[in-house]
């Protein structure tokens, strides 16, 4: 009875209500008990629902699908349910009712999105997505945030713009608004295509990425991580599988950000960058599109929540207890934080993708079908932006924070709701990597692939234990790039600092003369009117010869004037 | 002047005692011995197994050590390079940017260890 109820409720609306009613509750156990629970629910509520459209509802003469669920969606949801889980657990000591409500809504949208089964019904959701998230950059509570949020707020909601522009056009080619694949040709996919790019942070599109993540709250970004971006790589997994831009947009995605990441001081925001990178590697297999690459994005996805959410985590947590997350002002925590240290260690081998952690099981299931693809370059350069991932997230995270040179601050371990959190965390990512068949069996698609052949764990341990030799050389030598305090400009130069001033200029030029016509123009009319006034005024030499009755007689003429007017018209 | 970071190991968590292998003297180089024979484990792997490789590339023994090495070298030489010409002062976008703002004290909890 209470089941057939809670099927019958759309996931999404079980946050919308969750975040209603955690307003009426007082702060502590009460209210993060629904925070933590409600995940648990959902996350029930979808599997237990098995496959099908659920809930359609009819809207100005569209029929709505609430409730999707097919195994894509499916793993989507149930990683959104987790991530969602675990950020509000690691945010139980919050006392802030602004970021519980926009976490439950955000997770909500999120969700609600990957379960649309029409483009209307997406875009609420896409720019649901929008506007909860920003408040976890509000929150902050800084000038900083504030303007971050700002910039953050318009790209986001651009593409949500462009997205319904692209369903309109659509629908007025097609006559259909079914969320399903598409193909690239008419400039309505293209816009469709474009807005999902922006959220997935394609290249030259990524700023917001780097931009907003690090200004978020601690516990702020650990749920921003989660969803947005993944829940472009879903839309582009529904609408775009084995489109060929793909793999190549995606071969640059996984490339770029690795260069940025190596030499930026804020860790969160090198944590940014190397989201980027995994988003390319996703992109890389929606592109290829082959049941074996499909498998390996939404695998990458899901593992790639948990561990990027573990790294967040544990940088959150130094933060937490440190108020920085500044390379430059770290190092050497391990010595009093050294379960943070162990759990970061983990999130690092994880995302690495060493041997019987999970990012090497979800992992080689895209290089393996770009491999049976025989793409052979893109295959190198993932296999080089592998070698990258151990450079800033593998080695540099834990090492430049927990090792590297003693910064003398010594730090209380991270509070026990953190530790829960990070330690449940670690133990998913050592779980998934040595049972692989768990996540295998909820993929998309059924897998016939063992990632533990003699092949596959010989080349990626020499390939990460060669990589970690050459830095160990580079920095015993002392030509490691040094940890400084400093910014690194990306394009976003270009609208945050190129554009304004280019624009201020043009302002100023056309301001000036304006400015400059308008004091002209002003002082001419001054002047002749002074002019007249001397010649023409009471005081003038013609005013002694003006008859009396001028007045009478200019507005009789006037009169005439009005009377000849209307007769005519 | 950097000032001068004592150790008192004995008032460390008793986990943070042990990973505090890493920096007694000496032992860096004992870690990167270590690496080394890993290393030459690794790769001995190369004889244990047949290759069953998609590329021509791949099929060469010891492919993926080399690789690893040496793009993992050119990775941080052209980021050095690259710092060069984008690095700017930390205050570049100033009051509209959270890089030189510090963390709202009121949002943390700043606790030493030994508190």
């Amino acid at each position: 009875m209470m089941l057939d109820l809670l099927h019958q409720v759309p996931t999404a609306f079980l946050f919308f209500l969750a975040a209603g009613v955690i307003l009426l509750l007082p702060h502590g156990l009460m209210r993060n008990t629904v925070m933590l629970g409600l995940p648990i629910i959902a996350a029930f509520q979808v599997w237990t629902l098995g496959m099908g459209e659920f809930v359609t509802i009819p809207f100005f003469g569209f029929d709505l699908e609430f409730m999707r669920l097919d195994r894509l969606s499916r793993i989507f949801v149930l990683i959104f349910c987790l991530a969602a889980f675990l950020g509000n657990l690691f945010a139980w000591h919050l006392r802030d009712t602004t970021q519980q409500v926009a976490a439950l809504a955000y997770a909500g949208s999120a969700i609600g999105a990957a379960l649309s089964g029409d483009m209307i019904s997406l875009f609420f959701y896409w720019e649901g997505t929008a506007i909860a998230s920003v408040f976890l950059i509000w929150a902050r509570g800084t000038e900083g945030s504030y303007w971050t949020g700002m910039r953050y707020l318009i790209i986001q909601i651009t593409s949500g713009v462009i997205l319904i522009a692209g369903v309109a056009m659509f629908y007025a080619d097609t006559g259909s608004i079914a969320f399903e694949k598409m193909e690239l040709g008419s400039l309505a996919t293209w816009l469709i295509f474009l807005s999902f790019g922006m959220k997935c942070a394609f290249p030259l599109l990524h700023n917001w990425l780097q931009d907003s993540y690090p200004a978020a709250t601690i516990t702020g970004t650990v749920i921003l991580s989660a969803f947005t971006t993944k829940l472009a790589v879903y839309a582009l997994a529904r609408g775009f599988a084995g489109t060929e831009i793909l793999i190549y947009i995606g071969t640059v995605m996984a490339l770029f950000p690795i260069f940025f990441a190596e030499i930026e001081n804020d860790l969160r925001r090198v944590l940014a960058y190397s989201l980027n990178n995994q988003l390319g590697f996703m992109v890389v297999g929606v592109g290829i599109g082959t049941e074996l690459a499909l498998n390996g994005t939404a695998s990458h996805a899901f593992a790639h929540i948990l561990y990027k959410a573990l790294l967040f985590m544990s940088v959150g947590a130094v933060m937490y207890r440190t108020g920085t997350s500044k390379a430059s002002e770290l190092g050497g925590l391990y010595r009093t934080m050294p379960k943070t240290a162990i759990f970061c260690l983990v999130g690092a081998a994880s995302i690495s993708a060493f041997p019987l952690f999970s990012g090497f099981i979800t992992k080689s299931l895209t290089l393996s079908a770009v491999a049976h693809e025989h793409y052979t370059y893109i295959w190198l350069a993932l296999v080089f932006a592998s070698a990258g991932v151990l450079s800033h997230s593998g080695i540099k995270i834990p090492f430049f924070t927990f090792f590297a040179h003693d910064s003398g601050k010594r730090p209380a371990e991270a509070p026990l709701h953190m530790l829960l959190a990070m330690g449940i965390t670690a133990f998913l990512c050592i779980f998934i990597g040595v049972f692989p068949n768990f996540l295998y069996s909820i993929l998309p698609f059924d897998v016939d692939y063992d990632p533990y052949t003699m092949g596959h764990i010989a080349g990626q341990l020499q390939l990460l234990f060669f990589a970690l030799l050459a830095f160990a050389i580079i920095y015993r030598r002392g030509l490691h790039p040094p940890e400084l305090r400093a910014v690194n400009l990306d394009t976003d130069v270009i609208y945050r600092k190129f554009m304004p001033s280019v624009l201020s200029y043009i302002a100023f030029v056309i301001f000036s003369l304006f400015k400059g016509t308008s004091l002209l123009l002003k002082l001419s009319v001054i002047k002749l009117t002074s002019k007249l006034h001397h010649s023409h005024g009471p005081d003038s030499p013609r005013a002694a010869s003006w008859p009396a009755g001028a007045m009478v007689i200019s507005i009789a003429a006037l009169l005439g004037l009005a009377l000849f007017v209307i007769f005519f018209s | 002047m950097a000032k001068k970071i004592i150790e008192t190991p004995n008032t460390y968590p008793v986990l943070g005692r042990w990973m505090n292998w890493v920096d007694r003297p000496g032992n860096d180089r004992r870690i990167f011995q270590i690496l080394i024979v890993i290393c030459i484990a690794s790769f001995s792997l190369e004889w244990t197994y047949e290759k069953h490789a998609y590329f021509d590339i791949e099929s060469y023994k010891g492919f993926y050590a080399y690789y690893g090495f040496v793009m993992f070298a050119g990775l941080i030489f052209v980021a050095t390079i690259l710092r060069k010409l984008i690095k700017v002062r930390e205050n570049f976008y100033g009051k509209k940017s959270i890089d030189t703002e510090d963390y709202p004290e009121d949002q943390i909890q700043r606790i030493n260890h030994d508190a």
